[in-house]
């Protein structure tokens, strides 16, 4: 059996005594109990206990209860009457703003009359008149405020009927003479201040500023004398009243809710319930416990997270309204023995989809009934539930992240994280081309085959998987050394027209990609200016595309020529931030040039572009474009690879033929899951290495 | 006259650079060096210059030639506009580019402020999840990207493979530049948002007026580099386009010279010309940001 406290607590820890007789007595009681240690003494508390609680009718303070809840229904019905009443008594012609305004006034005035009676008696009745106190304090503030204003835009409504349609004309036409004159002028100073600039005097960045100041200026004076014109300016105030007088009455309800949110916090409530009940018992229908804990706004909010898990999550996740699916057991079964045109990929994919909106569904139950139970048991200890105003509040400032990066967290889930467990179940089936619409879950049968190089797919894992690691190593170092050794180059003192290689030196990085590959592809091919150059020194017929051998080279050589771009790029950078005091010092000391490269410049650019190196080499093991649009992977080679790749092509590009061009789907999951592993491992230790994780500031 | 005759004379014979005098060894090295970059000048404007003028070479029939003479003509050009559908292929890149970067940019703003502002439950594991995940490579989904739009194109008839790839593209940026940000948003100090707070600035307000303005610089790059990735990415377009007149430049440009019904190469070399050229303009221009996103810690895979 739960205890009853002996005295109410807010949420800031500030005790008050209870109103209520009858809990405070429990409360003593419970107390006693709990400091009583002869058994016997015990039994007879309890007891007594007992028939208090059996006796809560008829205690004196639940019956004056009963009879202030009776008199609070007939006040509740006849104050509504006389509000009415009241209204009715209002001139016609007053504001409707004020109107309502005053009608408010009047009910709050009545309304702390009554329960002032009562404001010993319990804490509601307290809360009530302290409420309807702040209001009668504060809304005639408001009335007041409006008056005034409204005051003052009357008058200048007045003004505006007297304003003489002569002197305006006579005013405008003196603006636009004006204007004239100043323009002039302006455009006589802008003169004056690029003859300035034509001399030398000042520099291009003073010429700007002095034109723009000088337009600034020119525009502040038109505004000036624009406001001499009587109508524009009775325009401009009547605008400026109007705003006022909106912002004002805003701003003050907006005063008068921070009020009483703030007399919330400081009067406790009293409850006889003494458990969590509540959240408990509405956990499976989010929403329902904040409307019981008359927290009414808020629950509709969460009624519609209820609609979302029962109208779209659950049906979803047990197949309804799926596009063919049936859900999570779709998963299971992948569409088999299902209708011809229903695939077991949709099955899947509509799976794992299921579970991810089952997941959502759980967070949202989970976030409710938190949110209920916190409520109540704050309620249990005396602190009020906070009402819409303060809801509000707390979800712009500790909900705010929450409620910005959700989108966020949708996009990712759903177009990264469904595709991608898409792959990993995939890559345990048999999808390939006999299996195509229906296939079965197989184990580790894939990865088993791409182990041992075994099966059609399988055989020639291992030689592309060699010529990638080859092609990875080789092409990213070739690119790196000789962007680095141009950078160094370039670098030197006695170069001259260091900007004019610099800027052709970047180029390969700044022309598409995609557009240089295709390119040299053109220029490679038969008849294409570089296999003619190269048939004419070599007096051969040479056909680079046709040959591994040259293929792999060109393909080495095209990614240097457009790797080392972004690496001269990147040393450059570096090499321009060393200070020069470093290789003085290193001159006295005696170094060569040769020391004071090994010893200064290379660490010092390695330490800084060494992270970026890492991420060139990932790059380069997953880089499809220039394989496949050189020379689509090929040439084949069917002897030694088959039908289903050619002798240039790496891992990805063989993925991509086995899933998109020979439907293996299955067996190129499974190496879409080997490749990321393995480029997830290097991505994290590059970010192992990074600041911001060495130092636990994530 | 002879004073000053005199006096030049004089300088000739004083050595005045801060240098030390070049040896022999030093001319051969600056000789060496000269040739060494002006090779590479040449290796790398040659092929580039070959694109231009097989691009206004008229001469050029179906295949670029490597013997062919010149004659000055446009008419690839006209191709290009009368016979490919290039100016949809541009249309259609622009389209998915800038639409990733805004997207990009929205979310990637909110998530980065948020997570770099706030210490609000769950954050350390999602942001751990969002590491691990921005590990994995775009194209491990591809499989079912193509599965995945005909399902949600059967519940909304308006989603197109465009804006599918638009979201496939967009989703791992997000969670790439959440890091970038929200370590660049880490390092403005917070005494600007308690400031602005005790002056009665709501958490909004403190985005839009402290947060986004100060972050402006990070945020170009990320706008950037998220449009760059669509106009350059070629795998992706390729899966999920399948009609002529969706396709991107990447994908668009190739069957001029991969497919032999649609073979023409001089029109390529001229459609990558003009492609090339605005783009060649923005990396230029833009140099320093572009290099300084590098910089700043990506670590995509």
């Amino acid at each position: 059996m739960a205890t009853y406290s002996l005295y109410l607590k807010d949420n800031i820890g500030n005790e008050y005594e209870r109103k209520n007789m009858y809990l405070l007595e429990l409360a003593r009681l419970d107390e006693k109990i709990s400091e009583e240690t002869d058994k016997e003494e015990r039994m007879a508390l309890q007891k007594e206990r007992k028939s208090l609680i059996a006796n809560k009718k008829k205690h004196q303070h639940n019956v004056k209860l009963e009879e202030y809840r009776k008199k609070e229904d007939e006040f509740l019905k006849s104050i509504k009457a006389e509000e009415s009443e009241y209204e009715k008594t209002l001139p016609e012609a007053l504001n409707k703003q004020v109107r309502s305004l005053k009608a408010r006034m009047f009910h709050h005035e009545k309304r702390m009359d009554f329960y002032n009676q009562y404001v010993n008696l319990t804490y509601e009745a307290d809360f009530k008149y302290r409420e309807s106190r702040i209001h009668v304090e504060q809304i005639p503030e408001i009335i007041g405020f409006i008056e005034v204003i409204e005051g003052e835009l009357a008058q200048a409504f007045e003004e505006k009927d007297n304003i003489d349609p002569k002197d305006d004309a006579k005013m405008k036409e003196e603006l636009k003479s004006f204007k004239r004159e100043a323009k002039e002028k302006l455009d006589l100073e802008i003169k004056k201040v690029k003859e300035r600039r034509r001399e030398g005097i000042i520099s291009s960045k003073a010429e700007t500023n002095a034109i723009k100041e000088l337009k600034r200026e020119y525009k502040n004076q038109l505004k000036l004398k624009e406001y001499k014109i009587p109508s524009i300016e009775n325009k401009d105030l009547i605008k400026g009243k109007k705003r006022e007088l909106a912002n004002g009455v805003k701003r003050g309800e907006k005063i008068l809710k921070a009020d009483v949110a703030d007399t919330r916090r400081k009067i406790p409530v009293e409850f006889e319930k003494n458990r969590p009940m509540v959240a408990y018992l509405t956990s499976l229908i989010p929403g329902l416990g904040q409307l019981i804990n008359g927290q009414r706004r808020k629950a509709l909010f969460f009624f519609l997270a209820t609609l979302f898990i029962y109208f779209i999550a659950i049906p979803y996740a047990l197949g309804y309204g799926n596009y063919q699916g049936e859900g999570i057991s779709g998963l299971v079964s992948l569409a088999e023995g299902g209708a011809r045109i229903h695939k077991s990929l949709i099955f899947m994919i509509e799976g794992v989809v299921s579970i991810f909106l089952i997941l959502i569904a759980i967070g949202l139950y989970y976030a409710s009934f938190r949110d209920v139970l916190k409520t109540e048991k704050e309620m249990i200890k005396g602190i009020r539930p906070s009402n819409w105003f303060e809801t509000k509040r707390t979800i712009f400032q500790e909900g705010f992240p929450y409620v910005t990066s959700f989108p966020a967290m949708l996009v990712i889930v759903f177009i990264v994280l469904v595709p991608v467990i898409t792959t990993l179940l995939l890559s345990f089936t048999n999808m390939n081309p006999q299996n195509q619409s229906k296939f079965t879950w197989v184990g580790i049968e894939n990865y088993r085959l791409i182990a041992l190089g075994e099966g059609l797919a399988g055989s020639v894992f291992w030689l592309i998987f060699t010529w990638t690691i080859i092609w990875t190593l080789v092409a990213t170092t070739l690119a790196i050394l000789l962007g680095f050794f141009l950078a160094l180059l370039v670098n030197n003192d006695r170069i001259k027209g260091k900007k004019f290689f610099r800027t052709i030196y970047i180029l390969p990085w700044a022309v598409p990609a995609f557009i240089t590959i295709m390119f040299f592809s053109v220029m490679v091919a038969p008849g294409g200016v570089i296999t003619e150059i190269l048939n004419s020194v070599f007096n051969a017929r040479i056909e680079i595309k046709n040959d591994t051998v040259m293929t792999r080279a060109a393909l080495i050589l095209i990614q240097g020529w457009l790797g080392s771009a972004y690496v001269f790029l990147l040393t450059t950078g570096v090499l321009q931030a060393i200070p020069g005091d470093l290789y003085e010092a290193a001159e006295i000391d005696g170094a060569s040039s040769f020391e004071k490269l090994r010893r200064i410049t290379v660490p010092l650019v390695l330490f800084q572009i060494a992270p970026l190196l890492v991420t060139q080499y990932t790059f380069n093991f997953n880089n499809f474009s220039v394989i496949f649009l050189f020379n689509s992977g090929g040439p084949f080679d069917p002897q030694r690879y088959g039908n289903l790749a050619g002798s240039s092509d790496l891992l990805i590009s063989y993925v991509y033929k086995l899933a998109l061009v020979n439907q293996y789907q299955a067996i190129a999951a499974a190496i879409t899951i080997f490749i990321s592993l393995g480029v997830m491992f290097f991505a994290f230790l590059g970010f192992r290495r990074s600041k911001g994780f060495r130092e636990g500031r994530l | 006259m002879a004073l000053f005759s005199g006096k030049k004379k004089k300088d000739k014979g004083l050595y005045l650079s801060d240098k030390p005098p070049l040896t022999v060894a030093g001319i051969i090295g600056l000789v060496m060096s000269y040739t060494i970059l002006i090779a590479w000048v040449v290796a790398i404007v040659w092929p580039l210059f070959q694109m231009v003028v097989s691009a206004f070479n008229g001469q050029q029939q179906q295949y670029i030639m490597g013997n062919e003479n010149f004659e000055f003509s446009i008419r690839h050009f006209e191709f290009l506009y009368n016979e490919t559908y290039y100016l949809t292929w541009v249309r259609n890149t622009l389209f998915i580019a800038i639409s990733t970067a805004l997207l990009t940019l929205v979310m990637v703003s909110f998530t980065g402020y948020a997570y770099s502002r706030y210490r609000f439950k769950g954050r350390k594991a999602s942001l751990m999840a969002i590491m691990l995940i921005q590990t994995i490579p775009t194209f491990a989904g591809i499989t079912a990207f193509f599965t995945m739009h005909s399902i949600v194109s059967s519940v909304i008839p308006a989603f197109s493979r465009q804006m599918m790839l638009i979201l496939i593209y967009a989703g791992p940026a997000i969670a790439s530049n959440t890091f970038i940000l929200k370590g660049y948003i880490d390092s403005v100090s917070t005494e600007l948002d308690d400031a602005a707070k005790i002056d009665g600035c709501s958490n909004f307000d403190i985005y839009r007026l402290i947060i986004m303005p100060i972050a402006r610089p990070m945020l170009t790059i990320i706008a950037l580099w998220s449009f760059i990735g669509p106009f350059m990415d070629y795998l992706l377009a390729k899966v999920l386009l399948t009609s002529p007149s969706t396709y991107t430049l990447a994908v668009g440009l190739f069957t001029l010279i991969s497919d032999f019904r649609t073979m023409n190469q001089p029109a390529f070399a001229a459609g990558g010309l003009l492609t090339a050229i605005p783009i060649v303009i923005m990396f230029m221009v833009l140099q320093k940001q572009l290099v300084s996103g590098l910089t700043s810690g990506s670590v995509k895979g």
